[in-house]
């Protein structure tokens, strides 16, 4: 019944960002043939380049990539939508604790429930777990059956690792904004506090060319040489179970 | 021997921020009762409740239900298991259906009694099919009852059950609660600012104001205890020095002196009758008196 609670909180924020991200391959892969029509009429000479920085490296990044349909989904879809939205959709789904205050979610109920609030708190964030590891695995893995489509293949092997990636560094984004969750009564704050730490962390990573969490999370150490970016993901999975762990803290002191 | 009380706090002590809400509250609930707790808004009535349910922790003192230590996690659990609740706010989930919050409530619940369900599902004529959130107040509260009456506890734990409610639905929710009280002899405690309600219901008392237990006690031994002895002079009532131990208030009001006693009915009546009064008369006291002077006999 914990379990099921846990659902009832999270079905729609798991369901819709799901419909979201399977339409979203979807469009990207019956766009490939046109892309990659266009690609083989642009020759982009680093020297030549007037755009310098972080756009003057994307670009390159970009038309390097995109050259082949591997790297066109590596880029497109790991890369940028899955790690924009992965992200935003891991704060969606830690934000709005079990536990929170607003009126409708019966938290008077909950705890006159013989349930202790650890039980509460560990069904809710296996949930949300859960349902981001579904949100990065499914549709990478419609990439795999999707891609006959447009008559390519992708390999399992890549969609899996790199959907698990994302989903190891969006673990600890979705376990910020469970933390946060469980410091204030609404849901509006750990979203947007979360969504803003993102958002400056990408910037850094971008402007200042770091190897930051959203390189881990998409994975590129991957794509350019097959091997996986270890102390990435086990410094994000780090983080994340230290903000679970704060946030069981923060719960188990709570005065409702 | 006598048979431990199902809830029982020593000094206890609750603050937010600094701010004390329980001021070394002592009180104790017999086995069996229906214990009206009564306090005005603020006095710390539901933070006690969240105290004995593990919702808030104590800063000091000890609260036991069923003789386990209510701050502690499992125990807590284990009080919970035998405790049933209904919410100031009748707080209940909004996304699901009257037939969907009951199975969801049974499942926490080896010993749900269906059959109770099934009986206050029609005698309240809930609509099984219709949103929680749908509801009117009246139907919510019936709808806690019903999910507080299923679980097959020994304690219910009622906050402000009647507020906002109607004067028929309030009837409705009080009869409900003594009958179940009847057939399956749960202990209640009944927590209210509507002295009504209580003085229909409850056999026990407490009452609380600013944190404190300012009396306890069955209501009839209440009753018995207190007496209002008014005293009506032929000229300007006097302003009398009284020692007796048992007042508790005088009020003097042109001819006419009122005293307020709690015990020693006898030697309070023969220091007033010292005063060579044209007439003295003894008269019982309501729930509502009792209240009211312990309360302002506080402040």
């Amino acid at each position: 019944m914990v379990w099921y609670k846990s659902w009832l909180d999270t079905r729609w924020r798991f369901l819709i960002p799901l419909g979201i991200l399977v339409v979203n391959i979807w469009g990207l892969i019956l766009e490939y043939p046109h892309v990659a029509g266009v690609l083989r009429t642009v020759q982009v000479q680093p020297d030549a380049l007037t755009v310098s920085g972080a756009l003057g490296r994307a670009i390159l990044e970009s038309v390097a990539a995109e050259r082949t349909y591997r790297g066109y989904i590596w880029y497109q879809w790991f890369r940028n939508n899955l790690s924009q939205l992965g992200t935003l959709f891991a704060i969606l789904l830690g934000s709005g604790s079990l536990l929170s205050g607003s009126t409708g979610t019966g938290t008077m109920f909950t705890l006159s429930l013989p349930a202790s609030r650890t039980s509460w708190l560990a069904a809710r964030a296996a949930v949300g777990l859960g349902e981001s590891i579904a949100l990065a695995v499914i549709p990478s893995v419609a990439i795999v059956v999707l891609s006959p489509l447009v008559g390519e293949r992708y390999a399992m092997t890549d969609a899996v690792v790199q959907a698990l990636c994302l989903f190891v560094v969006g673990a600890a984004f979705f376990s910020l904004a469970f933390l946060l969750s469980t410091m204030f009564n609404d849901t509006w704050r750990p979203m947007l506090i979360a969504g803003g730490i993102a958002i400056v962390v990408s910037v850094c990573e971008s402007q200042f060319a770091l190897n930051g969490p959203f390189r881990v999370m998409s994975a590129a150490t991957y794509f350019a040489a097959g091997s996986l970016p270890w102390i990435g993901l086990l410094l994000s999975a780090t983080a994340a179970a230290a903000l679970l762990y704060g946030a069981a803290r923060n719960v188990a002191r709570h005065d409702f | 021997m006598a048979e431990a009380p199902v809830i029982e706090t020593t000094h206890l002590r609750k603050a937010y921020d600094g701010v004390e809400a329980l001021r070394g509250l002592t009180f104790a609930v017999p086995a069996g009762s229906i214990c009206g707790f009564l306090g005005r808004n603020g006095a710390g009535k539901t933070t006690t409740i969240k105290v004995l349910l593990g919702m808030a922790r104590r800063t000091g003192g000890t609260a036991r239900v069923f003789g386990l230590a209510a701050d502690d996690p499992h125990d807590s659990v284990r009080i919970r298991q035998r405790t049933g609740f209904v919410s100031e706010d009748k707080d209940l989930y909004d996304v699901m259906t009257v037939e969907q919050i009951i199975r969801f409530t049974a499942g926490f619940y080896p010993r749900w009694r269906k059959d109770l369900a099934s009986q206050y599902l029609r005698t309240f004529e809930l609509p099984a099919e219709r949103h929680v959130r749908e509801l009117s107040r009246g139907m919510r509260t019936r709808l806690a009852l019903l999910l507080a009456f299923s679980r097959g506890a020994e304690l219910l734990v009622l906050d402000e059950p009647t507020s906002g409610l109607d004067p028929a639905a309030t009837e409705e929710v009080l009869q409900a609660v003594v009958s179940h009280v009847a057939t399956e002899g749960v202990t209640v405690f009944l927590s209210s600012h509507h002295l009504p309600d209580i003085d229909q219901v409850a056999d026990h008392i407490v009452i609380i104001d600013r944190g404190r237990a300012v009396v306890t006690g069955g209501l009839e031994d209440l009753r018995d205890a207190y007496r209002r002895i008014q005293l009506v002079f032929d000229a300007e009532a006097p302003q009398p020095t009284l020692r007796a131990p048992g007042i508790v208030a005088t009020e003097r009001r042109g001819r006419v002196l009122t005293v307020l006693c709690r015990s020693g009915l006898e030697q309070v009546l023969a220091e007033l009758r010292a005063l060579d009064a044209a007439s003295v008369e003894v008269m019982p006291v309501t729930l509502k008196e009792i209240f009211l002077e312990s309360v302002n006999g506080e402040n």
